[in-house]
């Protein structure tokens, strides 16, 4: 019997909720957002590019935007095709994440060997060959402006309100806002995803040992959980943002170390009713070890508070982020939506309405996406609703 | 004598309550033989299901602990074994039923894979082998199209079958005893005669032994060779299953059938036993029984002193003071009738 047929005969869980929850327009709503946003982050440098997507010069071809990738790039795209062509493939769960993994660590050492973008940027030679007819073709990025492109072969690029040259404007420093809105989209997902998981691996291993242990590890997890639940998050962040350099990974990182306690509560409490449960009991009885007691049998029992919470979690990441660069402390090197938003208050005070509002939007649109999605999770996963 | 398969040998085991010990089961001593089914009965809360766990070393600990007494499975006393060693006899060469089918199968996973799973720890088998031991099994416990059934989840099957489930999990891995805590009380009348025959026909097939703990004495009329009693944390008596529902002869024993409804009576009120069974931090002195035996009216003997459990007749054991004075029936009896236990009490 094929795979496909036993899923007919019996949906499992998973299938039932992920139906369910889009049944509802918002969760449909939210959710192409999110995938919009997803397609923007991966194709971002052949949407709003400097560099030409394939120009003809001297007789022959070549690609500039290609040819200049990051090694970020080139990693992102290897798994964004990795996972799209083992979307539908008949192989189980535990394969595709392996074969995901393995793509992974493969070009990320590929990348980093031999992926070497040219050190010296200079956008403006493009623009410059081309307005000079030094080229016979070009095939332009449809933002033909990279984010951090300052434009100095312009005059007066900045702070210009939307055009049909600059969609969304530009920036104090001349930059196009549209490409690095696009980039931004990058900063937006990737912090909301990695630092959630973060938490949520610590909130569930340490929640599942309360749970299931009580006694004394439930009482010193708990004096933790409250010590870090006492702990004003942002404050925290301050002052780590204080000691260590400005980096993406380390503001995951602390994101995800102080979101942890919600998690640990939910977790806790699922396995304090789950813990008595017959089929704890069986498995135990069973001679099921104790690992694959808490994580296996009792965790997937009882993740459902979990998703509903990351999906709420991915949302107040996101808007930490915004707040730590609107307040002029967040990442120096990438676009984030926040860092854009700080300047729509120009020097003198003077307000620059189309800085404000695309950024703005897009974080309200990203935070209500994510929201959406976690309470039609949260309402498909609700034996009482059902 | 053949060898017993499992031997309790005065266990007790305590539960700590804010700081105040209860002993749910004291002293209990049993012997079960290969191929032989024991029956524990008593009242919820005499301790029956306590000492099931115990022997599987199952209760929560802490707060419960097992005070003393020994658990030999062929000798081997699982008490002192780690918990390693403990996880291999678990499912492997004891594997435990519980009550409620209902809510014993976990509900996210198919009945396949909460069978492979236990099968790969105690079988050295590859996945696509152990798919093939769980179908086996769900043959052998009459579930039409296992290989169907292996891929659905609990939640699609009905109480019956998921006992069933439950039994083909159990034995999948060929254990030598099987714990049944109350292995038909969840299900309507007539499921609960196919998991009997069921079960029989299982152990006649493997020749295992059956620990069968229930309350319901058509069960153990049903299926027992032999018959412990328990009542508040002890076994007050011990016989075959004819000695028992034949001369039954401590006082609670005859409480309890006095309380079935027979076919064939007509009308009148069952005797029910006066009063409850004694919360465990609460035990009465002297014979636990006392406050509700219709035998000790104000004997102080039976106030004060514990009677010891003592050989009645051969393989009978019972423990009170009046057994000779309210014997009322004799005790031999044709042995054409007789199919006496293969033990007596461990010694």
């Amino acid at each position: 019997m094929t795979e496909t047929a036993v899923q007919t005969m019996a949906p499992s869980l998973a299938n039932d909720v992920t139906g369910r929850t889009m049944r509802r327009w918002g969760a449909r709503l939210g959710l192409t957002w999110i995938v919009l946003l997803v397609l923007l982050a991966v194709f971002a440098p052949f949407l709003a590019n400097s560099r030409p997507l394939l120009l003809k010069s001297h007789g022959h071809w070549s690609s500039p935007a290609i040819e200049n990738l990051t090694p970020a790039d080139v990693i992102i795209q290897a798994v964004f095709w990795t996972t799209i062509i083992l979307w539908k493939m008949p192989v189980s769960l535990r394969t595709k994440i392996l074969i995901e993994l393995a793509v992974l660590v493969s070009t990320t050492i590929g990348a980093l060997v031999w992926v070497h973008p040219s050190e010296l940027v200079i956008y403006e030679t493009y623009r410059q060959d081309e307005r000079a007819g030094n080229v016979e073709k070009v095939i332009n990025a449809p933002i033909p402006f990279s984010p951090d492109d300052h434009q100095r072969d312009l005059e007066d690029a900045q702070l210009k309100p939307p055009d049909s040259a600059h969609w969304m404007g530009t920036t104090e420093n001349s930059a196009d806002l549209a490409s690095n809105m696009i980039f931004a989209t990058r900063i937006a997902l990737s912090i909301g995803f990695i630092s959630v998981s973060i938490a949520v691996v610590i909130g569930v291993i340490v929640g599942g040992l309360m749970g299931y242990f009580v006694g004394w590890v439930d009482l010193l997890g708990m004096r933790l959980v409250e010590i870090f639940d006492a702990v004003p998050t942002l404050l925290l962040l301050l002052c780590f943002i204080a000691f260590f350099p400005r980096n993406l990974y380390i503001m995951m990182a602390i994101i995800g170390l102080t979101g942890w306690v919600g998690y640990a509560y939910f977790v806790r409490g699922e396995f304090l009713s789950l813990r008595d449960r017959d089929f704890v009991q069986a498995a135990r009885a069973a001679g099921i070890p104790l690992r694959s007691i808490i994580f296996r049998h009792m965790l997937l029992n009882g993740l459902t508070p979990v998703i509903v919470s990351a999906s709420f979690g991915v949302a107040s990441a996101i808007l930490i982020e915004s707040t730590l660069s609107f307040l002029g402390i967040g990442l120096v090197q990438e676009s984030s939506w926040g860092a854009l938003l700080e300047e729509a208050l120009g020097v003198g005070g003077t307000f620059y309405w189309w800085i404000a509002l695309y950024p703005g939007l897009a974080i309200f649109l990203t935070v209500f996406a994510y929201n959406l999605l976690g309470e039609a999770l949260r309402d498909a996963l609700d034996p009482k609703l059902r | 004598m053949a060898q017993p398969i499992l031997e309790l040998r005065n266990l007790t085991v305590a539960f700590e309550n804010s700081g105040r010990e209860i002993r749910p089961v004291q002293d209990v001593s049993l012997s079960i033989y290969p191929g032989q089914t024991l029956a524990v009965v008593g009242e919820s809360g005499c301790g029956k299901s306590v000492t099931a766990l115990s022997i599987l070393r199952l209760i929560p600990m802490p707060p419960g602990k097992i005070l003393g007494g020994q658990v030999l499975l062929d000798g081997r006393d699982l008490l002192t074994l780690s918990e390693r060693q403990m996880r291999d006899v678990r499912g492997g060469e004891i594997a435990m039923i519980f009550q409620e089918p209902m809510t014993s199968l976990n509900p996210v996973f198919t009945i396949g894979e909460q069978i492979v799973e236990a099968v790969k720890l105690h079988q050295h088998v590859n996945t696509s082998q152990a798919y093939k031991i769980a179908e086996q099994a769900l043959h052998d416990v009459g579930i039409a199209d296992p290989d169907k059934r292996v891929h659905e989840y609990p939640h699609r099957l009905s109480g019956g079958m998921r006992q069933r489930v439950m039994i083909a999990m159990a034995l999948s891995c060929q254990p030598k005893l099987l714990i049944a805590d109350e292995p038909t009380t969840a299900l309507d009348v007539t499921i609960q005669a196919q998991i009997l025959e069921l079960l029989r026909r299982l152990q006649q097939q493997r020749g295992m032994s059956i620990l069968l703990i229930t309350h319901d004495l058509g069960v153990v009329a049903e299926n027992a060779d032999a018959v412990a009693v328990m009542y508040a944390s002890k076994i007050v008596e011990y016989a075959s299953a004819f000695d028992l529902f034949d001369y039954p002869k401590h006082p609670y024993t005859e409480g309890l059938f006095r309380a079935v409804p027979r076919l064939g009576d007509s009308g009148g009120r069952l005797t029910a036993i006066p009063g409850a069974v004694p919360n465990p931090s609460r035990f009465p002195s002297g014979c636990k029984f006392h406050p509700r035996c219709p035998r000790a009216s104000g004997d102080p003997l039976c106030a004060n002193t514990e009677p010891p459990l003592r050989e009645i007749a051969p393989g009978h054991w019972a423990s009170c003071h009046h057994i000779e004075d309210f014997a009322q029936k004799p005790i031999t009896r044709p042995a054409s009738e007789a199919k006496r236990p293969q033990g007596s009490l461990a010694t």
